[in-house]
């Protein structure tokens, strides 16, 4: 569905402009004793212009879609002009439902859609797992309290446990029935 | 434009629903889901085996297993009394276990599709295989549970009897239904890693995505235009809490069924692997029975319905129903048609010492009902 896909004419040039001015802030080498914290909180900029981009990116698809929606609607009730009564309120509600639906369908069906959203998943969960980063960097470990890479070993840790019970129960039970 | 418009009459009749509509809902207390009598009679971490207090004075020898996905709840197959999978089943017979896979917590996050299958569902199957006396079960799969089901048959075809999908999916190689086509580009390993359990409002806003202005707007426009009848805004707030009510995922089980399955659709081509074991689907070698929706926008039938191709059993069948996913189990047709097509197919296969003696011509005039599977 061409209409529907969304050529991101806004927010190319954008993007271009940010690279090539601001953006290059967060590719400076880091100096003095806080360098390596430095250069991990200079990580967040190319990450939140990643994430803004995606997310623009997105926007523009679904405004374009709705544009799209919105025309279609206007020839499928055009020819209604001036008949509009109470009990005419269901069909439009009921046209504009079905058409919004099925234009939207399209968009959602198309491989553009899934290429965008699947983007989009990335740079969010990499912004995720940075304010995280910092969370366990900057105040759980300095306050010695348990990170959720921590959480995670101890979670491992009891799975495998959890497990090789299991087996030396199977095992015993076995051996018993076995006697 | 607009004209002939009694405005007045029809803020006066919108109010006067939405005044009855306050009344029923402010009139109903608690809504209750699962209520068919059962006791747990088994538990391994999060998972409970459920036991159904059967309704009949002889029930048939042959216990069925139902599987729930690991999405969702397991009591949408036991709704409400009048729309329940289970009720039905009882009734008709049937000595009926379901498994509840409950909410997985963080410790969850490394259980994977070899613990699912044998692991916990081995191990209610050897339960209901001990308390019943049968040596063979019938095990009911519906959705990805049947799924789990079918990989279950092919690995261990000796302790089930009867094998019936229930909206299925197998073959994952299709673009009929979205979630197939988005899957497909999912950086699953990325998803995983960060969530470690994938939470079950991620997984909805999925499903919400599939038909957002029918799902998030037109359903609730349904719903205001019935408020004022009962027993339609009970059924309503019943159907929402099941919708909304959505554990978690194991990380790894989501890993390993999104990439093998989804991605790269490894189950149907038997080259699917679970604790180091191949699940070849020549295995399943017992009577098997189809179950399809026509109008599935989650498992569309090319999903579901190569599965009867790849098995070697003999006595098999499909079936399809004109209706959707949910439909199958909540609808106007689920107690009137599909449970009764179940029950007639089981029936004469739980009592059967030889699965080459059954009656199935006399099976299938029963279901005439139903339409022919798709050949």
């Amino acid at each position: 569905m061409d209409k529907c896909e969304s050529p991101n004419i806004f927010f190319a040039p954008w993007l271009k402009a940010w690279e090539a001015s601001i953006g290059h802030i967060g590719e400076f080498p880091a100096v003095g004793p806080s360098r390596e914290k430095t250069e991990k909180m200079m990580k967040v900029f190319p990450l939140c212009t990643n994430l803004y981009s995606v997310w623009m990116d997105s926007v523009s698809d679904f405004a374009n879609i709705s544009l799209e929606a919105m025309k279609r609607m206007n020839d499928k009730t055009a020819h209604m002009d001036g008949q509009i009564s109470q009990d005419k309120y269901k069909e439009i509600y009921n046209n504009w439902i079905e058409i919004y639906s099925d234009t939207f369908k399209e968009f959602l069906r198309s491989g553009h859609f899934s290429g965008d959203m699947s983007e989009f998943m990335s740079c969010l969960i990499e912004a995720g797992k940075y304010n995280r980063e910092m969370l366990e960097e900057n105040f759980l470990k300095p306050m010695n309290l348990p990170t959720g890479t921590d959480i995670e070993e101890i979670n491992r840790e009891l799975y495998s446990l959890k497990k090789t019970v299991k087996e030396l129960n199977r095992k015993i039970s076995e051996l018993s029935k076995e006697r | 434009m607009i004209q002939n418009m009694n405005a007045p009459n029809l803020i006066q009749e919108t109010f006067i629903k939405f005044k009855k509509g306050s009344e029923v809902i402010s009139e109903l207390t608690e809504i209750s889901v699962g209520v068919t009598p059962h006791e747990i009679v088994y538990s391994e971490d999060k998972m409970k085996l459920l036991h159904y207090k059967t309704t009949v004075k002889n029930p048939c020898p042959v216990p069925v297993l139902m599987v729930y996905a690991l999405v969702n709840r397991y009591y949408i197959l036991d709704l409400s009394p009048d729309k329940s999978v289970i009720k039905n089943l009882l009734d008709s017979g049937f000595d009926v276990y379901a498994i509840d896979w409950g909410y997985p917590s963080g410790m969850d996050r490394y259980l994977t599709i070899d613990d699912y299958v044998n692991g916990y569902l081995n191990n209610a199957v050897d339960y209901v295989r001990k308390k019943s006396g049968a040596d063979k079960i019938s095990l009911l799969g519906v959705c990805v549970g049947g799924t789990l089901s079918a990989m279950f048959c092919a690995l261990h075809p000796e302790k089930v009897k009867n094998l019936i999908c229930f909206v299925a999916p197998i073959d994952f190689d299709t673009d009929k239904s979205l979630l197939n086509i988005w899957a497909k580009k999912m950086d699953v390993d990325k998803i995983v890693d960060y969530y470690g359990i994938i939470p079950g409002d991620f997984l909805n806003m999925g499903f919400l995505l599939l038909d957002p202005f029918r799902l998030l707007i037109d359903k609730y426009v349904g719903f205001f235009e019935h408020i004022d009848d009962k027993k339609t805004v009970e059924n309503f707030l019943r159907m929402e809490k099941w919708i909304f009510d959505s554990p978690g995922q194991a990380g790894e089980a989501y890993r390993q069924f999104m990439k093998d399955c989804y991605q790269e659709n490894l189950l149907i081509k038997n080259r699917m692997e679970i604790g180091g074991k191949r699940i070849n689907l020549k295995e399943i070698s017992m009577p098997f029975l189809n179950i399809m929706a026509e109008f599935d926008h989650l498992v569309p039938n090319e999903s579901s319905h190569p599965l009867i191709k790849a098995i070697s059993s003999t006595d098999k069948e499909s079936k399809v129903f004109p209706t959707g996913h949910i439909g199958m189990f909540v609808g106007s047709k689920s107690q009137k048609e599909v449970c009764p097509t179940i029950a007639q197919w089981l029936k004469p296969r739980s009592y059967a010492q030889n699965e080459n003696k059954i009656d199935v011509k006399k099976s299938k005039k029963n279901n005439h009902k139903s339409k022919e599977g798709m050949k």
